[in-house]
């Protein structure tokens, strides 16, 4: 059975611990006392995933094989996530591509050929073609691609159809395709328990329209954390907007979940524990120390960015929305699950290279915002591990560094919103219509290869919560105009940033470092 | 005694628009209200007759602010009225170009004082004969002509010795072996020849090559307007040194004090049985306490000295430090003028005043040094920093060493001019350029200074002031506190430090108060830097008239049509082929360059060859691809927010450029804006000729496309807004309203910095250079190559 998760105290002899830092590394000693909470090793994959793929479809959950619902001339359209999962990339064969090839094999035998594919990545930007090759594998892609299988489009007037509202007065749009659909057969990958269940279809072939019902201030405010969806208010907005999609046509769920094993062999000191570490290990840390000191970003970039994670299939279940969604979460839990006790008046992250927005695209300030206060703050359930006005320090070089195709709306997110702002609330109501509805943003998501002009506004929000729950947030090693610009502040080393945490949290504050990616989910007490 | 001999008079003062005969006429109206009449002589200029002048040049001056003061504007008004009138006369023509009316009132006056003159030291030569000389003659002319026997006051220069040691006695002048009619002749007839000269085809050749250098790309009508502007400075500068030349020749410091020495001949030649008293002031400054302390209008003699001593432009000078400098502060000049004025010769002699300080209060020229150093230590002034500047200190070299070194300096900077505007770097070298550029004005004007007052630091001579002394002993005392003119009166440290110092420099307008700061980096406060753009779309916004036009190259995207071509070319072929490509490419950029410096039509007609025989759809397809791999990845996202303002406040947006339709359109297609670009024409089999349907839209082309375009569609250019960053976008920036400069190489940058134009520097967003070729590495690529 694999290790579980593990809480740490220093003492004198525990090593010098590893902070992920862009697309780079350091060893910090943290002071006496402190904690480390380190993610559960990797759980053992299924041995063999083929199998069961098979089995999940033919036993679904608190629903009928899929065998029985395809049928001749039905209309058929299969919808799965973007590149946004898992991070990094999976070596391939990526998992939904497994599924997909049984699925359609299966839809072959029962004679269905009306069969569209659609990369459900709501208000993400559009895939090149290779990206899409490498989710759907090439037997797929030579098959489909590009007339059968396409991306979302949710600027698209004719490719959307506007569903109703919900109880709560929620609009709710679906791809057009979607919404014609004899069946839909959504094939999801979990890696954090944000993903998956309702939210797959309600925000991956939604419009803004639909998506900005809960993607706002007010809900992400009220969703502490949207890590654990029993406490999200985003995820029953999801739920509640997904509950109508189920009325209007026939979804068939299939959910994957992986282990944490998230960085290759050359990469593994990132994977271990410290203490761990074998004369190899430390070999390479050393080596990808001394490269990282010195070589350019942008070659950085490329290598980091050419990594692929050797990510093992740990479930796959089918069926019935809510069925399979439980299911999913607990085996994500498994993995990721860490029992912290209390909070702590410091917390330390380290932001690494890759978040899911910024895959082959450098991680500009904005991201480090969502990365950081956004994804790696939140993975907590009944309390962040941060106690009420305490510091949060990060790690990242945070460079003033934007990928101008895939990101243009961030720019100017950051060249005048921020400029003017840092208010998340302020942000909502000045700002996100006008970039939103800005025509040449809506032309780059349509037809280049950017993210929505709402987006940056989007991962903005979901630093909120941080923002607003963190006495002070201090970036170590950042680009001093960058971080404040971002509205932090700034420390050269950790010591020192330590040293101007205690001048909001008092002399000998308790310290806790969240050891992560590999991903961990601190089960606060 | 001076007041009495003025009471009823009829006077006439000459030369009134200037700094002396603006401060008579102001002293007579306020001291000697009892004169009858002064008519001030006037002509009536282009643009403005003369009653016209009055009222703006000459009563709209600070000197007249005190009397406006003292009696209130309607008593002003009224004495205006009653004692000014305008003599209408021009001293270029002969007889004074007077009308019958204008002869009558200038039989009138009876004290007339000639003031007028062009005092600068490097006048064009004609214009100085003209003026000085022959003015001066003709006004006597005039006078006789006009049978009248008024006392004529001359204002001449202490200087028209020429460059005399020792004593300068108050007598007429002696003779020089020299005639003046002559003199005057030769002066005056030069402007055709060194037109003709200028007009040689060596002479007009260099111009028109280094109007090329300059404007070149920005095409034919430019370039032949800069030559026609070059041609005249040619000939200006030919005249002032023909001037220089000729004076220096007949033993004169310069033009100015040749033609008057002239003039003095030709008065006293001429006067006849007018009495005639010649008044010859040395160098004449800011005035000690009338109308009030530190009057001055225009930078005379001493002050670009001064400031450029404060500055620290001047970190040396030449000259003899023990060398008396005869400064006269203006108001004592003025006096001096109504004194000599009320005392007219008794018989028909001409008698001669130097009003000047020398003999009475002499200054040495170190002194002067000093009393700067002094003043500028306590206030200095400020470099754009904000810094005080400190002060030199001179080691008086010879003018020749000084001069030497300076022009030595000089050429060193224009060689690094030279060479830094034909790199091949467009934006990155403008701010070298520009800075280069500063440096080479301020060694022109070191050099320049040099050369103009050098010689008047060297005098070593005395004006003998007798005769003035004379005249001041006979004024009675109560008139001595009304019109003091005798220089052992003030003292020199309270004239420098509390007049004249602190009136050269509030007149410079330098800085010296300590500004604000910039604002310390990392701040999030918004720039400002294109406000006034902005406001100028603000202002213009709802207005469908109005339209924004944009180059695309270097504009809009950090790129050029090479890079594009290049990129596509890559694209289409095996990655073996890519060296022997590459080769041929690098082969030929010298060419390029080369033609690109000197027209950028000719360069793309030359480049656009290259497409030859490449199949359209093809091309059109790897342009599509090129604007997800090129065009967006280097587009300034500061640019994109400027056409999405002038877009959302209605006004029409233009990509204008000479790129071609294959790579543009996808671009304009995804702005939803109109273009005008470059095509190609296509053979029968769809292939490209490599010609251009239509002259590429460069240069002189640009503005005529722009105006043919605003006629279609009803624009107002003079409303509109066009951002370009090249001297070949000239014709286009030209015809708006509001250009803007954005990201200007070296020659744009000195183009738009001399007009005024708003100059940006939009940045590609970091991280996103790459080189312009795809990635080898990438499926895309080796599908499309084995495809």
């Amino acid at each position: 059975m694999a290790r579980p998760g593990a809480v740490i105290e220093v003492d004198r002899n525990t090593p010098p611990v590893l902070f992920h830092f862009g697309e780079g590394v350091r060893l910090e000693k943290l002071p006496l006392g402190a904690r480390i909470v380190y993610p559960p090793d990797p759980l053992d994959p299924i041995a063999h995933p083929e199998r069961a793929i098979k089995r999940a479809l033919a036993k679904p959950l608190d629903d009928d094989p899929l065998k029985s619902l395809l049928r001749r001339g039905m209309k058929l359209t299969i919808a799965f996530d973007d590149l946004s999962l898992p991070l990094p990339p999976m070596a391939a064969p990526d998992v939904r591509q497994l599924v997909m090839e049984e699925v359609i094999d299966m839809a072959a035998e029962a004679g269905v050929e009306d069969i569209h594919l659609i990369a459900a990545l709501g208000l993400h930007r559009r895939m090149t073609a290779d990206e899409i090759r490498h989710i759907v594998g090439d037997r797929i892609f030579s098959t489909f691609w590009p007339d059968r299988l396409y991306q979302h489009d949710g600027e698209d007037p004719e490719a959307n159809v506007y569903i109703g509202k919900t109880s709560a007065g929620e609009d709710v749009t679906l791809h057009r395709r979607a919404a014609e659909s004899d069946l839909v057969i959504y094939v999801n990958l979990t890696l954090v328990p944000m993903d998956g269940g309702h939210k797959s279809m309600a925000t991956g072939l939604a419009t803004y329209r639909g998506i900005r019902e809960h993607h706002n201030v007010k809900t992400l405010m009220s969703s502490l954390s949207y890590m654990n969806p029993p406490d999200s208010a985003l995820h029953h907005s999801c739920i509640r907007q997904g509950q109508l999609i189920e009325d209007t046509v026939r979804v068939f769920h299939i959910e994957t979940t992986v282990n944490n094993r998230a960085f290759p062999s050359i990469a593994n000191f990132m994977q271990k524990r410290e203490t761990d570490w074998t004369a190899q290990d430390q070999a390479m840390f050393l080596g990808m120390k001394q490269f990282t000191d010195i070589a350019p970003p942008a070659f950085k970039r490329s290598v980091f960015h050419a990594m692929r994670a050797p990510y093992g299939l740990t479930g796959v279940h089918a069926g019935q929305v809510d069925a399979v969604h439980e299911k999913t979460l607990e085996a994500v839990r498994n993995q990721i699950s860490v029992r912290v006790e209390g909070q702590t008046d410091i917390v330390t992250i380290g932001v690494p290279y890759l978040g899911p927005y910024n895959v082959n695209a450098p991680m500009n300030p904005v991201l480090v915002v969502c990365m950081g206060l956004g994804y790696l703050f939140n993975f907590y359930k009944n309390k962040p591990v941060l106690r009420k006005g305490g510091v949060a320090i990060l790690t990242h070089p945070c460079r003033y560094e934007f990928d101008a195709v895939q990101h243009p709306s961030y720019i100017d997110f950051y060249d005048e919103v921020l400029a003017d702002t840092t208010d998340p609330q302020e942000i909502e109501t000045k700002y996100e219509l006008r970039f939103a509805e800005d025509p040449w943003f809506r032309q780059l998501y349509r037809k280049s290869h950017a993210y929505h002009g709402a987006h940056p506004f989007y991962a903005w929000y979901w630093a909120a919560h941080a923002m607003d729950h963190a006495g002070d947030i201090i970036i170590v090693g950042g680009d001093r105009d960058v971080v404040h610009r971002l509205g932090f502040k700034c420390a050269t080393t950790l010591e020192d940033a330590f040293e101007m945490a205690e001048q909001t949290v008092g002399r000998y504050p308790s310290v806790t470092h969240l050891r992560m990616p590999p991903i961990l989910l601190a089960d606060v007490e | 005694m001076i007041v009495e001999a003025f009471r009823g008079k009829t006077i006439l003062v000459t030369g009134t628009t200037g700094f002396l005969g603006k401060s008579i006429v102001e002293k007579c109206l306020r001291s000697i209200p009892e004169v009858g009449r002064i008519n001030l002589a006037i002509r009536s200029s282009t643009r403005r007759p003369a009653a016209e002048r009055l009222e703006r040049e000459v009563l709209a001056s600070p000197a007249f602010k005190r009397l406006r003061e003292e009696l209130g504007e309607e008593t002003f008004s009224k004495l205006v009225k009653e004692k000014l009138a305008v003599l209408e006369l021009d001293l270029g023509r002969d007889g004074l170009g007077l009308s019958d009316a204008g002869r009558e009132q200038l039989r009138e006056c009876e004290i007339v004082i000639h003031s007028a003159a062009a005092v600068e030291f490097d006048n064009p030569a004609d214009l100085s004969a003209q003026t000085n000389l022959l003015g001066a003659a003709r006004m006597v002319e005039a006078l006789k002509a006009a049978g009248s026997r008024p006392h004529l006051v001359h204002v001449s220069t202490a200087y028209v010795g020429g460059m005399l040691r020792g004593l300068v006695r108050e007598q007429a002048p002696h003779d020089p072996g020299l005639n003046w009619r002559h003199e005057a002749a030769v002066l005056s007839n030069l402007r055709p020849v060194v037109e003709e000269e200028s007009r040689r085809p060596e002479i007009l050749k260099r111009l028109r090559r280094e109007a090329g250098a300059k404007m070149g790309p920005a095409g034919t009508p430019a370039v032949a307007r800069t030559t026609e502007r070059l041609r005249d400075r040619w000939v200006k500068d030919k005249l002032i040194e023909r001037g220089r030349v000729h004076a220096n020749a007949m033993g004169f410091a310069d033009i100015y004090s040749f033609t008057k020495a002239m003039a003095e001949h030709a008065i006293v030649e001429l006067h006849g049985d007018i009495p005639l008293s010649i008044v010859r002031p040395s160098i004449i400054e800011s005035a000690l306490a009338e109308p009030f302390p530190g009057w001055l209008e225009g930078f005379r003699m001493a002050e670009p000295l001064i400031l450029a001593f404060g500055r620290g432009i001047l970190q040396d000078f030449s000259g003899l430090p023990d060398a008396l400098l005869d400064i006269i502060p203006a108001d004592f000049v003025v006096n001096t003028v109504l004194a000599v004025a009320a005392n007219p010769p008794p018989d028909d002699k001409p008698r001669v005043y130097h009003a000047a300080s020398g003999t009475r209060n002499p200054l040495r020229f170190r002194e002067v040094e000093d009393a700067s150093r002094r003043y500028f230590t306590k206030n200095p002034l400020r470099d754009k920093y904000g810094q005080a500047i400190g002060t030199p200190t001179w080691t008086y070299p010879t003018r020749g060493q000084l001069s030497a070194q300076a022009t030595t300096a000089l050429r060193f900077v224009e060689a690094a001019q030279w060479v830094v505007e034909r790199l091949p770097l467009g934006a990155d070298v403008a701010k070298v350029s520009d800075d280069l550029n500063g440096e080479r004005e301020r060694l022109e004007r070191a050099v320049n200074l040099i050369q103009l007052y050098g010689v008047y630091t060297e005098v070593d001579c005395i004006f003998d002031t007798r005769h003035v002394t004379e005249i001041w002993d006979k004024v009675p005392s109560e008139e001595r506190k009304q019109f003091p003119f005798d220089p052992a009166l003030y003292d020199w440290d309270h004239y420098f430090q509390d007049v004249h110092l602190p009136t050269v420099v509030r007149m410079s307008r330098a800085e010296t108060v300590v500004r604000k700061g910039k604002q310390p980096t990392g701040s999030t406060a918004v720039k400002p830097e294109s406000s006034s753009v902005r406001s100028a779309i603000e202002r213009r916004t709802g207005r469908a008239d109005v339209l924004a036009v944009f180059d695309v190259d270097g504009t809009l995207v950090e790129t050029n049509i090479v890079e594009y071509f290049l990129w596509m070319r890559l694209r289409a072929q095996p990655l073996e082929d890519w060296p022997s490509f590459m080769a041929q490419m690098l082969r030929e950029a010298p060419r390029w360059l080369y033609l690109e410096r000197r027209s950028r039509a000719d360069f793309q007609r030359t480049f656009y060859r290259e497409y030859k025989g490449l199949d359209y759809e093809v091309m059109k397809g790897l342009g599509r691809e090129a604007l997800d791999a090129v065009t967006l990845r280097r587009i300034y996202p500061e640019g994109m927010r400027r056409i999405r303002e002038h877009k959302r406040a209605g006004h029409r947006v233009l990509l204008l450029t000479g790129a071609l339709d294959v790579v543009v359109q996808p671009l304009a297609d995804l702005l939803e804006v109109e273009v005008d670009c470059a095509h190609l024409l296509i053979d029968a089999d769809g292939r490209l000729t490599g010609d251009l349907q239509s002259p590429p839209p460069a240069g002189e082309a640009r503005g005529t496309l722009l105006e043919e375009y605003a006629t279609r569609n009803g624009i107002v250019l003079a409303e509109s807004f066009a951002y370009a960053d090249s001297l070949s976008d000239l014709g286009m920036l030209e015809l708006v309203g509001t250009p803007v400069a954005v990201n200007p190489d070296a020659r744009l940058s000195q183009v738009a910095g001399q007009r005024g134009w708003r100059i940006e520097r939009w940045r590609m967003a970091p991280g996103n250079w790459r080189l312009p070729m795809p990635d080898p590495r990438s499926p895309e690529y080796r599908e499309a190559v084995r495809r």
